[in-house]
C-alpha cells in the first residue's frame, strides 16, 4: 500500500514537473541514448522501465540499447566518443570506474546535477553504494545495479548431516562443515565458488587489506599490489587447503555457471556467490529438491570482518553534451535510481536497492521476511565499514590484474598436485601473480604517460 | 597471351573491383595495424605516443609471448596432422561400399554443420570434470576422475580434441570427393598387377589425393591458428596458467580484453609475417611435388 503511494506521489511530482515546462511539449524530443550491458531477460525490464519514463517525460525520447558485456559497452562508448557521436548515458562496471575517468569523455554527474538544478540528496543513497563512485570527493557517476557475494548452503542437505552454520562464518567454521560433509558422503566437494579474482578482492577487503597502493587506487594511480600481503596469503592457504583436501569442487578460470550447476546438482554443499542470484538461486534450488540457506561470506578466523565491496556498474553521462540534452540524461539517471524504479529493479533482479528509502519500503511491505536470504545479502552491505579497503581498488589494469588473480589459483592448484605443501604452492604462486599484476599495473601507466616511479 | 588483350587499360579494369576490396578491406587495416603497432596506445587510441619496435621487442623478450608460440605450435601441428589423418581414415571407411554408407557419410560431415561456440559448449559440458560425461564414465569404468579443465596437459589435450572434431566433417568432405574422383581403371590396374590395399592406397590413391591433401593442409592451417578461438574462449579462456592461450587467444585478450591495441596489432603484424612465410614455403616446397592429374 505504502509503495503504491509513494508510486503515486513521485508520479504526481513528476507530472507537476512535466506542466510546468509544458512549453517544451510542443518541441521535438530530447534524445537520450542509453547504452548499457544487462543481457537476457533483463533487456526487457529496462525496455520497459524506459518507455515508464518517456510516458512521464513526454518531452524525453530514451532510447535503451542493449550493448553486449561490460566490456564491449565501454569500448563501444569509447569508439563512439572518438568518432563524435557518443551516446548519453553508458552503464559501466564498478573495475571500469578507473578506465572510464582517465578516458576522459565523461563528466561528473555531481557538475551536471548542480548545473540542471536538479535536486538530489546524496544522503539517500546507501553509503557503501554512494562511495564505491566517489573519487576525490567527486561522485562521478550514479550507482545502479550492485551486488556482492554471499555464502549459499544446502540447508536440507546441512540437516541431514546435523550441522549449521553461523550467520557470520569463519574460514574455520566452512572448513569443518565442508569435511563433515565430504567425510559423512552428503555430497562429493564441501564447498565451491567460480575461480574468479572478484571473491578474493573481496576477501582482502574483509580483512581491511587495499589491493593496490596509493590508497587503493583512491590517492592516484597505483604502482603495485598487495597480493603477497598477509591478507592474501591466508585466503589462499584456506583456499589451498580446502583444495588439497578435496573439500573444494574447483571450476574453470571465471566459470560462473560452473560453480552455480555444482552446487544445484548437489555435487557441492555451499556456494559462494553473487547476491545478483538472490531469486533465481532460492527458485533453481525448489526445482533440484532442496532448500537454501544463506550466510555472510566468510572471512578468515583471526581478522576482524570490516565488510564487503560494493559490486556491479553505475549510470555515467557523456561530456560536451548540449544543455537539454545532458539535463534530460541527467533527469533519465535520476529517475531511474527513484524509490519506486530502484525497488522494482531490485524484486525484478536481486541487484540492491541502493537507496535508503526504497529499503524501508521493502522492510515495511514484508519483503525481506518472505524472501529472508535477500536479507543476508543486505544486512551485510549495511554492515560494512567504509574504509579504503571496501570502497573497492581503482586502477586502469584492472582486468589484466584479475586474470594475474585467477591464474594464481591455477598455479597453486598445479604445485599442490605435484606434491608441495600448500605454505610452499602459496608463496610462489602469489609472488608470480604479484608480477604479473604489477607489470599490468605499471604498463598502463606507461600508456597513459605516467610510467612507474 | 598479350595478344589476347590488345587493349592495354582493359586488363587493369577488369581486376579492378577485385583490387578495390582488397585495398579496403585486406590492404589498408593491415598497413594501419602495422603504424597502430609502433605506438604505446592507450584506452582504445584516445592517447597514442610513439615508441618505436618497442612493442616487438617487448613480445619477443616476454616470457609469456614464448610460451604462447610453443603452445600454438602442439596446437596447431596436432590440430593439423592428427586432424587430417583420422579424416583421410574416415573417409576412405566412408568411401566403401557399404549398407547405408550415405547415413555414414552425412552423420562423418555433421559436426562441420555447428558453430565452433556450441562445439564448445557441448564439449566442456562431457568434460566438466565434476558433472561431465567423460568423468563420469571414466569414474565407473576405471574410477578416476582427471581434471580436464585445471591440468595444463589435459586442457591441452581436450581443446585439440575438440578443435579435431570440429573440422573433421570439411576435411572428410573434402577427401571423399577427391577419392570419388580417382579413376577406378588405375585402382583395377594396380590390382592386376598384385598389389594389395594398402599398396594401393600408398602408391596410387595417395598421390592423387595430393591437391586434396596440399588445400586441406592450407585450409586447416588457417582454421587451427585463427578459427578455433571460439572453442579455446568458451572452454578455457586460455587458462590454466595459459596452457592453451594460442597466439591468436594472446592477441585477442591484448588487444580487446586489457586494451592493449599496440602491443596486439603487434602481435597481429608478426602472425601475419608468420602465415606470408607459411604459406610462401608451401608453395615452394609442396607445389613441385604435387600431381595435379592429366
Amino acid at each position: 500500500m505504502l509503495k503504491r503511494l509513494i508510486f503515486v506521489g513521485i508520479v504526481g511530482i513528476l507530472l507537476l514537473a512535466g506542466l510546468q515546462s509544458g512549453s517544451l511539449i510542443a518541441q521535438d524530443k530530447i534524445p537520450v541514448r542509453f547504452w548499457h550491458a544487462m543481457g537476457g531477460w533483463r533487456i526487457d525490464v529496462i525496455d520497459r522501465m524506459a518507455a515508464d519514463f518517456n510516458l512521464q517525460f513526454p518531452w524525453i525520447e530514451v532510447q535503451p540499447e542493449f550493448k553486449g558485456g561490460y566490456r564491449d559497452t565501454l569500448h563501444a562508448a569509447i569508439e563512439a566518443a572518438r568518432a563524435g557521436t557518443p551516446p548519453h548515458v553508458v552503464q559501466i562496471f564498478e573495475v571500469g570506474t578507473r578506465l572510464a575517468l582517465d578516458s576522459g569523455i565523461f563528466t561528473p554527474v555531481e557538475d551536471l546535477i548542480s548545473m540542471c538544478g536538479t535536486k538530489v540528496d546524496w544522503g539517500w543513497y546507501l553509503d557503501a553504494a554512494m562511495e564505491y563512485y566517489t573519487i576525490d570527493g567527486k561522485h562521478y557517476s550514479f550507482p545502479w545495479n550492485s551486488s556482492n557475494p554471499i555464502l549459499y548452503y544446502n540447508k536440507t542437505l546441512f540437516e541431514q548431516a546435523g550441522i549449521s552454520l553461523p550467520k557470520e562464518p569463519t574460514y574455520e567454521d566452512v572448513y569443518e562443515a565442508a569435511k563433515a560433509i565430504v567425510t559423512g558422503g552428503y555430497a562429493d566437494y564441501g564447498i565451491t565458488w567460480p575461480v574468479h579474482s572478484w571473491f578474493i578482492e573481496q576477501w582482502m577487503a574483509e580483512q581491511n587489506q587495499n589491493l593496490v597502493d596509493n590508497d587503493n587506487g583512491l590517492a592516484g594511480r597505483p604502482t603495485q599490489t598487495f597480493l603477497t600481503s598477509e591478507a592474501a596469503k591466508r585466503i589462499f592457504r584456506w583456499w589451498g587447503t580446502l583444495y588439497k583436501e578435496g573439500l573444494y569442487a574447483p571450476t574453470a578460470f571465471e566459470a560462473w555457471a560452473e560453480a552455480k550447476r555444482n552446487f544445484l546438482a548437489k555435487k557441492a554443499a555451499m556456494l559462494i556467490y553473487s547476491t545478483s542470484d538472490v531469486a533465481a538461486m532460492g527458485y533453481d534450488a525448489a526445482s533440484a529438491g532442496f532448500e537454501v540457506g544463506t550466510a555472510y561470506l566468510p572471512v578468515p578466523t583471526e581478522v576482524p570482518r570490516t565488510g564487503v565491496i560494493i559490486g556491479g556498474a553505475s549510470l555515467w553521462i557523456t561530456k560536451d553534451l548540449p544543455r537539454d540534452e545532458a539535463c534530460a540524461a541527467v533527469d533519465f539517471v535520476v529517475w531511474m535510481s527513484s524509490v519506486a524504479q530502484t525497488i522494482r529493479w531490485h524484486q525484478n533482479t536481486g541487484y540492491f536497492p541502493i537507496k535508503k528509502r526504497a529499503v524501508e519500503v521493502l522492510e515495511e511491505e514484508g519483503w525481506f521476511e518472505r524472501f529472508p536470504n535477500f536479507r543476508t545479502a543486505f544486512d551485510q552491505l549495511v554492515e560494512t565499514q567504509v574504509t579504503s579497503a571496501t570502497k573497492g581498488a581503482k586502477m586502469g589494469a584492472f582486468l589484466e590484474v584479475r586474470t594475474a588473480i585467477g591464474n594464481a589459483f591455477f598455479r597453486m592448484k598445479e604445485l599442490i598436485d605435484q606434491g608441495q605443501s600448500v605454505e610452499q604452492a602459496v608463496d610462489t604462486a602469489l609472488s608470480e601473480a604479484k608480477q604479473a599484476a604489477d607489470q599490468a599495473i605499471c604498463d598502463y601507466r606507461a600508456a597513459i604517460g605516467e610510467p612507474c616511479p | 597471351m598479350r595478344a589476347g588483350y590488345p587493349n592495354k587499360i582493359l586488363p587493369y579494369i577488369l581486376i579492378l573491383p577485385a583490387f578495390t576490396i582488397l585495398v579496403i578491406f585486406l590492404y589498408y587495416p593491415q598497413i594501419e595495424v602495422f603504424i597502430l603497432s609502433l605506438y604505446r596506445v592507450a584506452l582504445l587510441g584516445l592517447r597514442k605516443t610513439y615508441v618505436g619496435f618497442e612493442n616487438y621487442y617487448r613480445l619477443f623478450t616476454s616470457p609469456k609471448y614464448h610460451y604462447s608460440i610453443e603452445i600454438s605450435l602442439i596446437f596447431t601441428i596436432s590440430v593439423v596432422i592428427v586432424g587430417m589423418a583420422i579424416s583421410l581414415a574416415l573417409a576412405l571407411l566412408a568411401n566403401q561400399k557399404v549398407r547405408g554408407a550415405r547415413i555414414y557419410r552425412t552423420a562423418l560431415i555433421w559436426p562441420y554443420a555447428l558453430s565452433p561456440a556450441a562445439a564448445g559448449t557441448i564439449w566442456l559440458f562431457l568434460f566438466s570434470p565434476t558433472a561431465g560425461l567423460v568423468n563420469y564414465f571414466l569414474e565407473t569404468v576405471f574410477g578416476v576422475s582427471p581434471d580436464w579443465i585445471g591440468n595444463r596437459t589435459l586442457a591441452l589435450l581436450m581443446i585439440i580434441g575438440t578443435a579435431i572434431w570440429k573440422n573433421l566433417g570439411y576435411n572428410i568432405v573434402f577427401y571423399l570427393a577427391a577419392l570419388q574422383n580417382i579413376p577406378r581403371e588405375l585402382l583395377e590396374a594396380a590390382e592386376v598387377d598384385g598389389a594389395n590395399a594398402f599398396q594401393r592406397f600408398r602408391a596410387v590413391a595417395f598421390p592423387l589425393l595430393g591437391p586434396t591433401t596440399f588445400f586441406l593442409l592450407i585450409m586447416n592451417l588457417i582454421y587451427a591458428s585463427f578459427e578455433t578461438f571460439p572453442i579455446i574462449d568458451i572452454m578455457t579462456k586460455g587458462g590454466p596458467v595459459g596452457a592453451t592461450n594460442i597466439l591468436i587467444y594472446n592477441l585477442y585478450q591484448d588487444g580487446f580484453r586489457f586494451f592493449k591495441t599496440g602491443l596486439a596489432s603487434a602481435q597481429a603484424t608478426v602472425l601475419f609475417i608468420f602465415v606470408l612465410i607459411l604459406t610462401l614455403l608451401q608453395f615452394r616446397a609442396l607445389e613441385r611435388r604435387i600431381h595435379y592429374g592429366a
